[in-house]
């Protein structure tokens, strides 16, 4: 598959995210499915700009661990923040 | 200063797209942000209840357009470098113009956004959840406008012949920095709008 192939198909995929979060965000009560969509996502989303848009898969370790780090430490910390909050941890 | 790869498909491992210079500032808008959202947490934390019902009163629909528009945006302008790289600059410049209308189609959203949320009552007088999230999306509209006038240029350079295949820096490096915006967009979207 050529890049642009890739990219156009990941477009897609993040567009389709996007508004599958908003319906369950629009249709569903607040809880935990939302929540784990919501970290889920974020790390996913986040994870295909850094690697394939930006093209940091295979940049320099520093700003590629520095970037990914940043979309495993905001959905972790996110998950623990819900938890904290709403009574659960 | 970074010389950016002759290549087709991908650049060599190891690279650094564009330059460093960008790449400074670039880590600084992620620290920036990285403050916000600390506090987005911290406020979750002392106002739970608010945090709960605030994304309720946020207009769902104009924060999923901005999501598409900043995505979108950042899908041209991926394919506005792989463009340069095959030396086809009109159709590197089209996507740079598709890019344009979408930060264009963000800007427009925001406004009409902000005239329903005024219409609407949501202002900072109501709470912890509306203060950090004008805070943060006003911070955010600001680096799109930045992002605007970095593009404008681009266009303008790009215009004028200065990219080719094996020199692109400057539009690789502004590409990074639309990304990085939109980035923080995909955070900050599920925390406000969808998060109860």
């Amino acid at each position: 598959m050529t890049h642009k192939k890739l990219i156009t198909w990941l477009w897609l995929v993040l567009l389709i995210l996007t508004l599958g979060g908003s319906l369950l965000g629009e249709m569903s009560q607040a809880g935990y499915l939302l929540m784990l969509f919501v970290t889920l996502s974020m790390a996913f989303k986040g994870r295909v700009v850094i690697d394939h848009f930006m093209e940091l898969k295979n940049a320099h370790p520093f700003i590629r661990n520095t970037m990914q780090a940043y979309f495993y430490v905001l959905p972790i910390v996110t998950l623990v923040i819900y938890l904290f909050s709403s009574g659960r941890l | 200063m970074e010389q950016t790869l002759q290549t087709t498909e991908y650049p060599q491992d190891g690279h650094i797209p564009g330059n460093r210079g960008m790449w400074a500032g670039i880590l600084c808008e992620m620290t920036e942000f990285a403050v916000l959202f600390t506090v987005y947490f911290v406020a979750r934390l002392f106002f739970a209840e608010e945090f709960r019902t605030g994304p309720d009163q946020l207009n769902l629909l104009a924060g999923t357009l901005n999501t598409i528009w900043m995505i979108t945006g950042s899908y041209f302008v991926a394919n506005a470098v792989l463009a340069i790289r095959k030396n086809n600059t009109s159709l590197s410049l089209r996507y740079l113009y598709l890019v344009f209308l979408c930060a264009a189609a963000y800007m427009v959203t925001k406004y009409l956004e902000y005239k329903w949320n005024v219409a609407h009552g949501v202002s900072v007088q109501n709470g912890a959840f509306f203060t950090v999230y004008y805070y943060l999306t006003l911070t955010h509209i600001l680096h799109v406008f930045w992002g605007m006038l970095g593009l404008a240029w681009i266009i303008f350079r790009t215009h004028g012949g200065a990219y080719s295949a094996s020199y692109h820096e400057g539009m690789e490096s502004f590409a990074s920095y639309w990304h990085a915006t939109d980035l923080v967009w995909l955070i900050i979207f599920p925390l406000l709008y969808l998060l109860r």
